[in-house]
């Protein structure tokens, strides 16, 4: 054999040795084959992990998300937990890339759950991730279809598009029964938006309206001019829109600016205040269907408006901040019915991970969005939704989703 | 139809403007200094920020500083003037921090990118430190003068896109009278030309320089603060696509020449407007691929001249 030959044979055979040693030493490291800490440990506490965006576009549903998680600690801590929970805060960016950097830098610290991530474009990177590891998700706000269905360990208190979306089509269409000339405009490069669109268009269908423009643009546009000139050659008596907030929000404005008159719907995309100083006085009058409604009079969603009220007098309740509270609700009352009956004494990191699954999926929460239980693929079940219409204040800064109509689950999709 | 085309013109023109705006930034450090200014994304966003502040505007709940503003509001022409002049304030700055230091080394151009590009992501990190990282609009009154959108020979054109057309046209028209009407404007260009020459001359080519540097941090900001009115902040990265179309635009015109870097930004511009919205996502890819056929065609671009290596 020739010493080169030779060579190369044992650089393979260390490279070999060393990288099944690095996997010995990885699975030794995993904490998921760790016990559990008991109750009696130190305060108990446990941690769970929250993937939320504080930068980039998605920035403006994460800060929503920040406060919702936040409040919700507050909230579980006057619940006198046997077991309280610790979230650990992770940007999640607004890219797929660093959703999936965060997802795996809470995994490999032995978080419990994991809450988040924001966008469903970094759901569906980051959450076969978790799936593989068996870490419970609960995702706050993506509604893309196909989510939960990523695998077992996945699930959301999000209801998917496909309920929701309709619901402002119809309202638009009760308004105004002579609508015939619809436009779309949804951002190609965004798997909710897109995902959100087909539903909108399938409404619109089922109603006998085939759009008479479909505009495509990017996520990072900000500037409509030209798209929009497009559109309103048609003549369009409504405009139906799933973009995210940012550019959403300068859709809107451009579009009235431009002299459109007509009914505009809006997708969840836009579904946060944080669009009102973008679209300002333009922003009077959108419809939007939410999973939300302030005007919910029950205890949890008073106790919810008032601990958020407390914390920031001039940030109204949304329907993202419902969400997040919810997500959390969810895990905490999980944890504590499983403490309660022993299923998370003894066992290890990973066997909690699973228990606290199976736990999640079968119970039924009373949150701020209303009663909500799981189906057995993680889909949430939700009673009730609503749709609201945007109403400014005379300034043009400030607004609020001012409820229209409410209505019950069985009103969905067609 | 007229209106159509003269819609999408205008589009295009306006936007187009603003690229110019930037290639004009890039083309007068890099006529002066022979190297390109990375840094000139992230003064982009600066002067959109300065101009948003100077208007009363208030950082965000999730800003360094929350809820703070200057303790004035002052009126959008102002504000934007004022903060060209603080990003061209700023650029100062980024010429004693990232260049000043490396030229009196005689060091290598590519060093000058590397510490330019370094300087932009520092400037934008900062920026997002301070303001945080989500979008910020203009108040609605900025333009309340205006209205909405005015009618052009049968075209509805948004008022902003107007001024903004507006004001590069009369930014260009100031600055290119400036360069060869005035003694200053003179002077630079002899430095531009040959700056140990200029220097024998009398000229003081590091004030000329600095000069440079100046003017390409104003005309940034003021880009920076047309864009903030026109379409908000997105944040702080929202100069940094502008700063790259810029950089095409310098390129597409010719390295270093100012009438090259207009005809480059409104091809640009009226290219990326001509684009049809069923073909949106490949808008930047075609603008791109023009500038791709112009350069296999004119591989010193539209206006460029052929640089002679003196040996």
């Amino acid at each position: 054999m020739q010493q080169r030959e030779r060579g190369v044979i044992r650089l393979a055979a260390v490279l070999s040795v060393c990288i099944g040693a690095l996997a010995v030493l990885g699975q030794q490291a995993d904490p998921a084959s760790k016990p559990l800490p008991a109750a009696t440990a130190s305060n108990g506490e446990l941690t769970i992990g929250a993937v939320i965006a504080q930068t980039g576009n998605a920035n403006l549903y994460g800060q929503d998300q920040r406060m919702g998680i936040a409040i919700a600690q507050q909230w579980s801590l006057s619940q006198k937990p046997e077991r309280p929970l610790r979230v650990q805060l992770e940007d999640g960016g607004s890219d797929e890339a660093t959703a999936i950097s965060a997802f795996n830098l809470l995994i490999n610290q032995g978080v419990l759950a994991l809450l988040g991530p924001t966008l469903s474009q970094q759901a569906f990177a980051a959450d076969p991730i978790a799936q593989r590891r068996g870490v419970p998700v609960v995702a706050p706000s993506n509604t893309a279809k196909g989510i939960p269905q990523i695998g077992f360990f996945i699930s959301r208190v999000s209801a998917q598009s496909s309920v929701i979306a309709p619901l402002s089509i119809s309202e638009a269409l009760r308004r105004d029964p002579q609508i015939q000339r619809v436009a779309v405009f949804y951002s190609q490069d965004d798997a909710f938006s897109t995902s959100e669109t087909a539903i909108f268009q399938r409404t619109l269908r089922a109603r006998g309206l085939t759009p008479v423009t479909v505009q495509r643009t990017q996520l990072a546009d900000n500037d409509f001019q030209i798209p929009i000139t497009a559109a309103l050659q048609q003549k369009p008596d409504l405009v139906v829109i799933s973009i995210q907030a940012v550019g959403g929000g300068n859709l809107v404005r451009q579009l009235r600016e431009l002299g459109y008159q007509g009914q505009i719907v809006v997708g969840n995309g836009m579904n946060t205040p944080s669009i009102y100083p973008i679209c300002q006085r333009w922003c009077d009058g959108i419809l939007i269907a939410q999973a939300y409604s302030p005007e919910l009079s029950t205890p949890i969603n008073r106790t919810f408006q008032e601990l958020l009220r407390r914390r920031n007098p001039d940030q109204p309740p949304s329907q993202i901040t419902a969400q997040a509270f919810a997500a959390y609700q969810v895990v905490f009352e999980s944890v504590q019915r499983l403490q309660r009956r022993g299923g998370l004494t003894g066992v290890t990191l990973e066997q909690a991970r699973k228990a606290l699954m199976k736990e999640l999926l079968g119970g039924s929460y009373d949150t701020p969005l209303g009663p909500i239980q799981f189906t057995p693929d993680g889909e949430v079940i939700q009673g009730r939704f609503y749709v609201a219409e945007v109403r400014m204040d005379a300034n043009g800064r400030n607004g609020r989703f001012a409820m229209v109509r409410n209505t019950g689950a069985e009103e969905k999709a067609p | 139809m007229i209106e159509t085309i003269l819609q999408t013109l205008l589009n295009g023109a306006a936007i187009g403007g603003v690229y110019a705006l930037v290639a004009l930034g890039y083309t007068l450090v890099f006529s002066v200094l022979g190297v390109i200014n990375f840094a000139l994304g992230a003064l982009f966003s600066l002067g959109g920020y300065l101009t948003y502040l100077l208007m009363g505007g208030r950082i965000s709940a999730n800003g360094g500083l929350p809820g703070w503003g200057i303790p004035f509001e002052l009126p959008f022409p102002v504000a934007l003037l004022l903060g060209a002049a603080l990003t061209g304030g700023a650029s100062l700055i980024v010429e004693r921090l990232a260049f000043s230091p490396l030229r009196k080394r005689r060091a290598e151009p590519l060093l000058y990118l590397i510490t330019s590009l370094g300087a932009g992501l520092v400037l934008v990190n900062l920026l997002q430190m301070l303001m945080g990282a989500e979008g910020y609009a203009f108040p609605a009154n900025a333009l309340a003068a205006l209205p909405d959108a005015i009618l052009i020979m049968g075209a509805r054109i948004r008022s902003v896109q107007v001024l903004l057309l507006g004001v590069c046209a009369v930014t260009v028209i100031v600055l290119t009278l400036w360069l060869e009407r005035s003694r200053q404007g003179h002077a630079l260009k002899a430095v531009a030309e040959d700056p140990t020459t200029a220097q024998l001359l009398g000229i003081n080519s590091e004030a000329m320089l600095r000069v440079s540097f100046l003017i390409s941090g104003f005309l940034a900001g003021l880009g920076g603060g047309l864009i903030g009115v026109s379409i908000s902040l997105p944040g702080p990265y929202v100069g940094i696509g502008y700063g790259l179309k810029g950089l095409a635009v310098l390129v597409l015109g010719g390295l270093g020449s100012i009438p090259g870097a207009i005809a480059g930004g409104l091809l640009m511009g009226l290219a990326e407007a001509l684009v049809p919205s069923q073909l949106s996502g490949w808008r930047d890819a075609l603008a791109f691929a023009i500038l791709f056929g112009v350069l296999l065609l004119r591989p010193t671009g539209l206006l460029g001249r052929r640089m002679v290596e003196k040996v």
